[in-house]
């Protein structure tokens, strides 16, 4: 294999908030993202997973620039975007195109669909006022909306349907680097499996590098080539999707794998429920910062910190003991389906292959 | 069984000047203690539903125009607005899809949740702050002390959705909303809330209705699912009946298109189409312009048929099956 191209690295990037000041000393900070490293390949599906608030959006406001590091430096196509001036920063942003968690407040009430998807060419000067209609409606039927809907607001839409309207904003552009935060979430299943195929068939037919982060384990196993996990601000384990899922390294990475919520009625084991507080980004534990609630916590772990280093598979984990824990992974045969549904999906895809087959050409599905 | 906590019948809802029903006839029953899932495609008017019992549709341009919703033996579609508010944040609490769209960005979010505690429970501003605080560590905000003074855009995604589930649940709802509750959770907090929204229920009785688009939640929680296509309910059963015994095209379809944690496929399954526009709707089966199982009996509206107790299905050609044996003998 050839040596790896990367687009876009972050180093030693970190971005600190402050939360309350009080009357004497000193103020009390978050630590959002707090010393990060990664190197994200040209061409591949990178995915950033995590608890609430462990700092993944602001990570990945950090590597487009929607917001300053405290510390650190992002290096897009060799060039420190951290520390460029805003006047370049803004040719640049037509390469990197962001999808926001919520789609409701990223969008402006007062433009029309159409406007809102046209305004990232109009800004870029993109085309002609002919081509940029033209390519609304071509954004707008590849995310599955109807074409006619370009001159409706975006309250007139469904959570889902805006999402998609936001992802169709973000192509607008002709991005290199598409990062979505929660791109899928507010979408259902069905729509979510085309909005998934059409992110990879795109990523397919631009070159794109996709950075997503999603909170739906199912996906990111499906669209990720390589996932990283964070925990209070920093990078706990980092490796290729198949090693992530079927042998995680990291106790809280075993932790997040048996807390999926299975698609089977009385399948849960329990309560998969991760013990103890839940962590104080303010107040940050000593040593591991996932020790209070780790399960296999030592002395060595409340007090050293451990660092980031290789694992397996060419991935980098941060635990004391990733060596020596055998930890679960993915069960193998963790979603069965009963005979009954099993037959009804069968002749559900019979009927899919003699419908399409009658109607060819078919239209597109996805 | 007892009388149910919330009969709802023929709901629909449409905006001024069109024909078309966003809600359709849309009828079920929920009793105390009982969870029921709605599934659906994005759009398919599982908020609309959720608001209308709320009495918070977009009005004008949505309305009512159709159907009842007693809650306790009284309509909610019917009640005078100051009756309504009333039970509001109290007998009946919605957890909204986008918590920036029900939290106040001009108020700390401990002061949110107190005024609403005040309000219905008429306790001192004190007790109520203690309650704030108590429901704000009950939903895992960490550092609860710290974060009463936040306010909303201080806070993450998930956490914005955690104050706000703390906020309606703070009162003890009778009846509780979740419109996608933990769609914006990891799924370590996720399973924190769902079990903290089952403890309530052990503990209170109360009933919900959940809207999620994880299949995952909905095996977990749900007593009863409904699944929804373009305003309708298109099959109704328990979560056993869904799961195991799914018998619309589209319920089957969805459950096709979800990624499996199993084996990787190289590409997801998809529902063919998009849900046609209001005017391009074809009469009958709404969801006929993208069945594979449709023929010229879908031109006439399908009704909810039982296939086996509590279990209904609104289509023609239910059971599939039965479909398939005719076309191989024909
Ligand atoms: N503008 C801000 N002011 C103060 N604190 C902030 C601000 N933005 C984020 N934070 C804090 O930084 C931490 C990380 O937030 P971030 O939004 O990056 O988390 P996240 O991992 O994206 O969470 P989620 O999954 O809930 O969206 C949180 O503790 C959050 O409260
Ligand atoms: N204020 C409004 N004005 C006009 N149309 C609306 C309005 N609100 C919703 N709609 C339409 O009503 C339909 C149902 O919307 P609803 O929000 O109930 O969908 P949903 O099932 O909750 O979808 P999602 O899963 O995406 O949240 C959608 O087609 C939407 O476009
Ligand atoms: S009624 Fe007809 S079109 Fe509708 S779902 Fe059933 S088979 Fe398909
Ligand atoms: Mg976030
Ligand atoms: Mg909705």
């Amino acid at each position: 294999m050839s040596a790896p191209d990367y687009i876009l690295e972050a180093s030693a990037l970190k971005r600190q908030f402050e939360v309350a000041k009080p009357l004497f000393g000193k103020a009390k900070v978050v630590r959002a993202v707090d010393g990060v490293d990664l190197k994200i390949a040209r061409g591949e599906t990178f995915a950033i997973v995590g608890e609430s608030g462990c700092g993944k959006s602001t990570l990945a406001r950090l590597l487009v620039r929607l917001m300053t590091p405290t510390d650190g430096a992002v290096i897009y196509e060799g060039r420190n975007i951290a520390s460029i001036p805003e006047q370049e920063m803004r040719d640049l942003r037509r390469e990197l195109q962001f999808i926001f968690q919520d789609p409701f407040s990223s969008l402006n009430p007062r433009m029309t669909v159409g406007a809102l998807i046209e305004e990232p060419m109009r800004v870029h000067r993109i085309g002609t006022v002919a081509q940029r209609r033209e390519k609304v409606a071509a954004l707008l039927s590849r995310v599955g909306l109807s074409p006619q809907i370009a001159d409706r607001y975006p309250h007139e839409f469904s959570g889902g349907q805006r999402q998609r309207v936001g992802i169709a904003r973000a192509l607008a552009s002709g991005p290199k680097v598409l990062i979505g935060d929660e791109p899928v979430s507010a979408l259902d299943v069905s729509i979510q499996a085309q909005v998934v195929n059409i992110l990879e068939d795109l990523k397919q037919e631009f070159g794109l590098t996709l950075v997503v982060i999603a909170h739906d384990l199912a996906v990111v196993r499906h669209m990720a080539d390589r996932v990283a996990v964070m925990y209070l601000g920093e990078i706990v384990e980092l490796a290729p999707v198949d090693a992530l899922f079927d042998a995680p390294r990291h106790p809280y990475t075993a932790a997040l794998i048996a807390a999926i919520p299975v698609p089977q009625v009385g399948a849960r084991k329990a309560t998969a429920k991760l013990e103890g507080d839940p962590p104080n980004p303010i107040d940050l534990p000593t040593g591991c910062r996932f020790h209070p609630r780790c399960p296999h916590a030592t002395d060595l772990c409340r007090t050293s910190k451990p660092t980031l280093r290789a694992r397996d598979a060419g991935g980098q984990v941060a635990c004391h003991y990733a060596d020596e824990l055998t930890l679960d992974g993915l069960s193998a045969g963790s979603d069965t389906r009963s005979d009954a549904a099993n037959a009804r999906f069968e002749i559900y895809r019979a009927a899919r292959a003699r419908s399409e087959g009658a109607n060819a050409p078919a239209t597109t599905t996805t | 069984m007892s009388a149910p906590l919330l009969d709802v019948k023929g709901l629909s809802v449409r905006i001024a000047g069109t024909s078309r029903d966003l809600v359709a006839d849309v009828s079920f029953t929920l009793h105390p203690g009982e969870t029921l899932c709605v599934v659906g495609e994005s759009g398919c008017g599982k908020s609309l539903t959720a608001l209308s019992l709320m009495g918070l549709l977009a009005s004008p341009p949505l309305s009512v125009t159709g159907g009842e919703a007693l809650f306790d033996g009284r309509d909610l579609l019917q009640m005078p607005l100051d009756q309504l508010q009333a039970l509001r944040g109290d007998r009946m609490a919605m957890i909204f899809q986008e918590p920036m769209t029900s939290l106040n960005p001009a108020l700390r979010v401990g002061d949110q949740i107190a005024e609403s505690v005040q309000r219905h429970q008429g306790v001192s501003a004190k007790a109520a702050r203690a309650r704030a605080l108590e429901m704000l560590r009950r939903v895992g905000i960490p550092a609860p002390e710290s974060r009463l003074d936040a306010y909303p855009h201080n806070l993450s995604g998930g956490m914005r959705q955690r104050v706000m589930i703390a906020m309606a649940l703070a009162n003890d709802p009778a009846l509780l909303l979740a419109d996608e509750p933990t769609t914006a959770l990891d799924v370590t907090i996720q399973a924190q809330i769902l079990a903290l929204m089952r403890d309530l229920q052990a503990q209170s009785g109360s009933a919900m209705i959940l809207i999620t688009h994880d299949l995952g939640v909905v095996a977990e929680m749900a007593d009863k699912v409904a699944v929804m296509y373009a305003g309708r309910i298109v099959e109704f059963g328990t979560v056993a009946q869904i799961f195991e015994d799914p018998q619309h095209p589209y319920t089957i379809g969805l459950m096709s298109s979800m990624p499996t944690l199993g084996q990787r496929v190289a590409r997801l399954v998809t529902i063919p189409g998009v849900v046609p526009q209001a005017s391009q709707m074809p009469p009958g089966c709404r969801f006929a312009s993208r069945c594979p199982f449709a023929n010229a009996s879908c031109a006439k509206t399908p009704d909810m048929t039982e296939v086996a107790t509590g279990h209904r299905v609104a289509c023609w050609q239910v059971p599939l099956e039965a479909g398939i044996d005719q076309r191989v003998s024909a």
